[in-house]
């Protein structure tokens, strides 16, 4: 960043807009991932559309690298501040623009709040279906960036399917737009929703969303099960995916992550190895057949006990639970890794055991909540960054985990993406031709790769820790663990 | 302090639940941004006075606590800071004088109500006067009211189901007489025996609000002194003294009387809490249908975690009608000193307040703390029809007396 | 204009590096997508066919483009499932024509479309590369997602050669219903209010009739509950959105194929939103159609494309031929984006699939 990109900033914001001094950057050093940190070169806060068309180009035109951030909730350190670079925060674009029910859309800025859309859509029976376990603080437009899943998306599928139409600026300054209110949304053409949706940030940033509301299911049957044995709970899971019922959640907590919950949310879960959470939506009296259906299946698969959400509130309180899971673990550990990694839903019991003898091997704990109707796996290895080489081991195993996914023909990501967490990882999964085409197509979309440089791709300007010893820009202190 | 700041692994969920935060949008006002300011000013790597105007922004409302998955204790953190901060801490003349004016006035009913009355003379002059002393000046009403004063025991009717002492607190007694006044008769007429020590006065929690830890401690000690052990419960009807006196752990740990303090800060209860467990005697209720809306006290909602029991006793009165209001976890704004220290983002939030109270259009407005009560009251003034803002004590007491 | 029909993906490398134009046919059922492009090689995968891995318990099936969609969809109803984007069954459509055009059926109302059930595919590029984008389990967020940039992308970017979609379970039993109402305004209302009702439709198609307009509205779900939950829907429309008349239909695959009355004269499909359909109707002057997926698609059967481009352009919306002798398969607004075009400049440089 150079006197003359700093004063074009200055044309374009106000001083209380535009962060400059330690005490503003710092607390913008990381997101949810805090192994990472690196302190940006500023911090812009727009408030239109425009200033951030005029941001970006400007970023352009001085080669200027940026990295567009809404909550900083990303687990994969996908909205880290690229060292010197510029860090677009978009949190005050948060108006809903538009909403029609009749039509099921909203149409919404990209520091929208994931909740505040389905609170928009409240009252007309209507909700945004994604639900990641941050939404009540991450935005939209980082779901656009990482295509967030959440417990729900076995059924209705995570935030690209929930996209009808586009307006973005590409990392060169062009602005164009996509999709339309149909739910065809593209509808003919290729789908530039879907390529842009996940791109974690790399070929630009979303001004302007269009979302399909659903309507609210007319009743929840929300089940808890308990089991003594974690592939029990496993073996469930296939059982209900056998019987051709389709629930619009399957979750699985293991003992420890069962623990770190209840100590923070008092959902009071059953003290158990394992618990499984289901829930079956829709019209009340399908629902109704479907439910007598599950607990037969659950009873049969040696559940020891098994309670049913009576009321709305005890459905949000088992589900707190779930969702500050994660969260809830900092009680147990001053630090965490949290993995994200997909399996075959059949094989997710092979998984489990693997990752039980990881933990031996390694003399770590382990806690596993995941979502288990698609066989994605959250692994959280806990750790003491205090300790010497105590994250290089978490780390460790944290690869192998991965590894064990990818052998097992899954993915190292269900929808957490790839960010500066797995980077090193995509060569895992794509071979270097796809790995370069990728690169090509960025490339051709951001000829000075500016936009979120360092994430996704392996190597490049700002290479992946190494999981031994310090990495040269550690050594050079730009960037640090903590 | 380190292990409230370990605890926090960075998640951002306290994001929503923070006022300043949704008012200002930047990191750095928000639990999550301040927690990363205070541990970097703790290991040097950023000086205190930098990061000291974040960090007063803080409403210390409580409300990213039950928002934090990971039990990160932010008031814990937020008053050891403070108190750590407040020593070391040199203040613009005008704050300073501000600040010292909240130190040696607001805990004694007295030296208050003198200064109330010179206020009242400034008041005229407050449009010539820097911001904060105006902001401080508008809580005051024109005239003070006429003092309460009760009898040192006030029997039980009927049946006696309890005993307990009412704290009579600092800046209610000369704002306010007539809650305590109405606390201590609605229990009377629930079988409860109120003593009213005549000894007993500010817990101290203002005090501790603004870092001033030495005198929050003196000013307790007199409570522990006046107010008899044999009783079921100490009852305060601010929402600040029941919250501050849970922190008299950390306020008096290593002191000799430590236990007591414990002691003295488990019996402790707010008045809405109280009646809730002894159980409410049916009250007459209105004649005509009463539209309430009920604005809950930051300290109140997140400190105490006192959702359901203020509701329930005003859904237990005759022809009264409760009606929510959007982001009613939102504070209004109060915030102890807040409004003193920050008066333009108070008044934002009070804004925003009124305009969701407005929004339902009710008959009158309750909550359970004085602050709350002065900042309704102030923000809905330029109302045409301001409906009229009383604690929850006065209006159960017009239910039960079926005065209007 | 040469002729190939690959038996392998080596083959069609080989035809894409040897030939300066290569346009690529599945069956060729899609007659208007093959119309205009003279002195191209042909790349026929009709040979490529045949189902890869189909688990069940995965709810996942890979299977090669060239694959007819009825052979597709007759392995999954072996085993209770389906594809619940509803492949349009034409006589001979590949499941790779099927995404190249984006065509989904009338069932797509219930969740979602090609672009929401593919997970991944292999492809041959412009430049002869073979490659595989996306995954294969039912979640994956690594790397850009160009299976789902394939959906609609009408074979100007890159060959599919192979597909895994997401598959459901499918439901035992269906009802359906016709719903009539007088003019569009009344069957769009009854359209707005089951939007936002808790009803949950396997699929809502709006017909024009000779007297007014008609809700075909399809339950689908468990035997027992059925009778039950077609009672509440029937009152509940009674109640709320006035119909004429509401009549139950003998469920048939052809009452919810939408294409079945359409027959002759040129097919297009239409994206729109339902409060598009008024303007729509007022600039088509009378063509064959049916708006299905609750008034989210329009098929149009008409004569006069020229009539109908000029009437897409007025209103901003895109066509797309199926059937039919047209200049171009595209009609209406253009479908040029800046952000398609580079990712053109990667996969097909040299603009072999023009």
């Amino acid at each position: 960043m150079n006197r003359a990109f700093f004063a074009a900033l200055e044309s374009i914001y106000p001083p209380q807009r535009l962060l400059t001094r330690d005490v503003e950057l710092l607390p913008y050093e990381s997101d949810a991932l805090t192994a990472f940190s690196a302190k940006p070169g500023a911090v812009v806060l727009p408030v239109n559309e425009a200033e951030i068309v005029d941001t970006v180009r400007l970023c352009h035109d001085h080669a200027v690298p940026f990295v567009a951030r809404g909550s900083g909730t990303s687990l994969s350190g996908g909205s880290l501040p690229i060292p010197e670079g510029l860090t677009i925060g978009l949190n005050r674009l948060n108006r809903i623009k538009k909403l029609d029910p009749q039509q099921r859309i909203a149409v919404v800025e990209p520091g929208v709040i994931n909740l505040s859309i389905s609170e928009a859509a409240q009252p007309y029976g209507l909700y945004y279906a994604p639900d990641p376990s941050s939404q009540s603080i991450c935005t939209i437009g980082g779901n656009i960036a990482f295509n967030s899943g959440g417990a729900h998306c076995l059924k209705y599928g995570m935030t690209s399917n929930h996209v009808l139409g586009m307006k973005v600026v590409l990392a060169d300054g062009t602005v164009t737009k996509f999709g339309s209110e149909s739910v065809e949304g593209v509808g003919i053409g290729p789908d530039l929703i879907g390529l842009f949706v996940g791109s974690e940030g790399l070929f630009g940033i979303a001004l302007e969303i269009t979302v399909r509301l659903m309507p609210q299911p007319e009743v929840y049957r929300t089940v808890l099960a308990a089991y003594d044995d974690l592939g029990r709970a496993g073996d469930a899971v296939s059982m209900v995916v056998a019987s051709g019922l389709l629930p619009g959640a399957m979750e699985i907590m293991d003992r420890l992550a069962i623990e770190a919950a209840e100590a923070s949310v008092k959902a009071g879960y059953p003290d158990a190895e394992a618990l499984l959470i289901v829930e079956l939506e829709g019209e009340s009296i399908q629902v109704n057949t479907e439910f007598e259906r599950l607990q037969g299946i659950i009873q049969q698969s040696g559940a020891f006990e098994l309670r049913v959400a009576e009321s709305e509130a005890e459905r949000t309180r088992i589900w707190k639970g779930r969702k500050g899971a994660f969260s809830a673990v900092g009680r147990l550990s001053p630090d965490y890794i949290v993995q994200d990694g997909v399996v075959p839903r059949s094989r997710l019991g092979e998984a489990l055991l693997a990752i039980n003898a990881l933990k031996v091997k390694y003399g770590l704990e382990v806690a596993n909540v995941f979502h288990a109707g698609d066989g994605n796996l959250h692994p959280l290895i806990l750790y003491d960054g205090r300790a010497v080489g105590a994250l290089e081991k978490a780390e460790a195993l944290a690869g192998e985990i991965l590894a064990l996914c990818i052998n097992l023909g899954g993915s190292i990501t269900g929808e957490h993406g790839v960010g500066m967490e797995k980077r090193d990882y995509l060569p895992a999964m794509f071979s270097e031709e796809e790995i370069d085409i990728m690169q090509a197509l960025r490339r051709s979309i951001d000829p000075r790769e500016i936009a979120n440089r360092g994430k996704m791709f392996p190597g490049g300007e700002a290479p992946a820790l190494k999981l031994q010893g310090l990495h040269p820009l550690e050594k050079a202190g730009v960037i640090s663990r903590e | 302090m380190a292990t409230a700041i370990e605890k926090c692994v960075h998640c951002g969920f306290c994001l929503a639940a923070c006022p300043t935060y949704s008012l200002l949008g930047e990191e750095m006002d928000s639990p999550r941004g301040r927690i990363y300011l205070m541990k970097n000013v703790l290991e040097d790597k950023l000086a205190a006075e930098d990061a000291q105007p974040y960090i007063d922004r803080c409403l210390g409302c409580m409300a990213c606590v039950p928002a934090c998955p990971s039990g990160v204790e932010y008031g814990d953190l937020l008053v050891s800071y403070r108190a750590l901060q407040e020593a070391e801490r040199r203040r613009p003349p005008l704050d300073a004088m501000a600040r010292n004016l909240v130190i040696s006035t607001l805990p004694y009913p007295k030296r208050f109500r003198l200064a109330a009355q010179a206020g009242k003379l400034g008041k005229a002059l407050s449009g010539a006067l820097p911001l904060p002393f105006a902001s401080m000046l508008n809580l005051l009403p024109d005239q003070l009211p006429a003092s309460r004063p009760m009898p040192p025991v006030l029997p039980a009717q009927g049946e006696r189901r309890g005993v307990v002492a009412l704290l009579p607190g600092c800046v209610q007694q000369a704002l306010a007489p007539e809650i305590n006044f109405a606390a201590a008769q609605v229990l009377a007429a629930n079988g409860v025996e109120v003593h009213n020590p005549p000894d007993a006065g500010c817990c101290g929690s203002i005090l501790l609000h603004v870092g001033a830890e030495q005198q929050a401690q003196e000013i307790a000690r007199r409570n522990f002194i006046a107010i008899p052990a044999d009783i079921d419960a100490i009852i305060t009807t601010a929402a600040g003294c029941g919250s501050g006196i849970k922190d008299y752990e950390l306020l008096f740990k290593g002191q000799p009387d430590a236990e007591r303090a414990i002691a003295f800060s488990r019996k402790v209860m707010d008045f809405s809490a109280y009646l809730s467990t002894v159980g409410m005697r049916a009250p007459a209720g209105f004649a005509s249908e009463r539209r309430v809306v009920y604005q809950d006290a930051c300290h109140l909602l997140h400190a105490q975690s006192l959702h359901s029991e203020p509701r329930n006793l005003l859904n237990q009165i005759p022809n009264l009608r409760l009606l929510p209001i959007a982001d009613a976890g939102q504070c209004c704004g109060s915030a102890g000193t807040y409004n003193i220290d920050q008066p333009a983002l108070a008044a934002e939030l009070g804004r925003r307040k009124v305009e969701s109270i407005l929004a339902v259009q009710p008959d009158l407005v309750v909550s359970g703390n004085i602050g709350c009560i002065a900042q309704l009251r102030q923000q809905l003034q330029s109302q045409p029809k301001p409906p009229p803002v009383m604690h929850i004590a006065e209006l159960l007491w017009k239910a039960y007396t079926g005065s209007d | 204009m040469s002729v190939n029909a690959p038996r392998s993906v080596t083959e069609l490398q080989a035809i894409v590096r040897d030939n300066e134009r290569v346009h690529v046919v599945g069956n060729g059922s899609k007659t208007a997508l093959h119309n205009a492009h003279d002195g191209a090689a042909s790349a026929e995968l009709s040979g490529m066919t045949g189902i890869i891995e189909y688990q069940p318990s995965e709810y996942t099936v890979t299977l090669r483009a060239g694959t007819p969609v009825r052979d597709l969809a007759a392995a999954l109803s072996q085993q209770g499932q389906y594809l619940p984007c509803d492949p349009l069954m034409g006589a001979s459509a590949t499941i790779g024509g099927t995404v190249a055009c984006n065509l989904a059926g009338s069932r797509r109302y219930r969740y979602g479309g090609v672009r929401d059930f593919i997970l991944g595919a292999e492809v041959v590029d412009g430049l002869g590369r073979a490659f595989r984008v996306g995954g294969k389990v039912v979640k994956n967020a690594a790397g850009f997602d160009l299976s789902k940039f394939l959906v609609g992308s009408l074979g100007r970017y890159a060959i599919m050669t192979e597909l895994t979609f997401k598959v459901f379970p499918d439901a035992p039993s269906f009802r359906s219903l016709r719903l009539d109402y007088g003019p569009l305004e009344e069957a769009l209302r009854a359209v707005y209010f089951i939007n936002q009702s808790a009803f949950e439709l396997d699929a809502l198609d709006l017909i024009p009739g000779a007297r007014g307009w008609s809700l075909l509205a399809r339950l689908a779900g468990y035997d027992e509950t059925l009778p039950q939950r077609v009672e509440r829907f029937s009152s509940a429309m009674a109640r709320e959105t006035a119909p004429l008349d509401i009549e139950e239909l003998a469920d048939s695959g052809s009452l919810w194929n939408p294409l079945a009355d359409l027959a002759g004269g040129c097919l297009v499909k239409v994206a729109l939103s339902p409060k598009q359909i008024p303007a729509f109707e007022a600039a088509l002057a009378g063509a064959r159609r049916r708006y299905s997926v609750g008034g989210n698609v329009a098929w149009v059967a008409t004569d006069e494309v020229d009539a109908l481009d000029a009437a897409l352009q007025k209103l901003a919306l895109t066509g797309l031929c199926l059937r039919g002798a047209v200049k171009s398969a595209v009609i209406g607004e253009p479908i040029d984006n800046v952000l398609a075009q580079r990712v053109k400049q990667v996969l097909d440089p040299y603009n072999k699939f023009m």
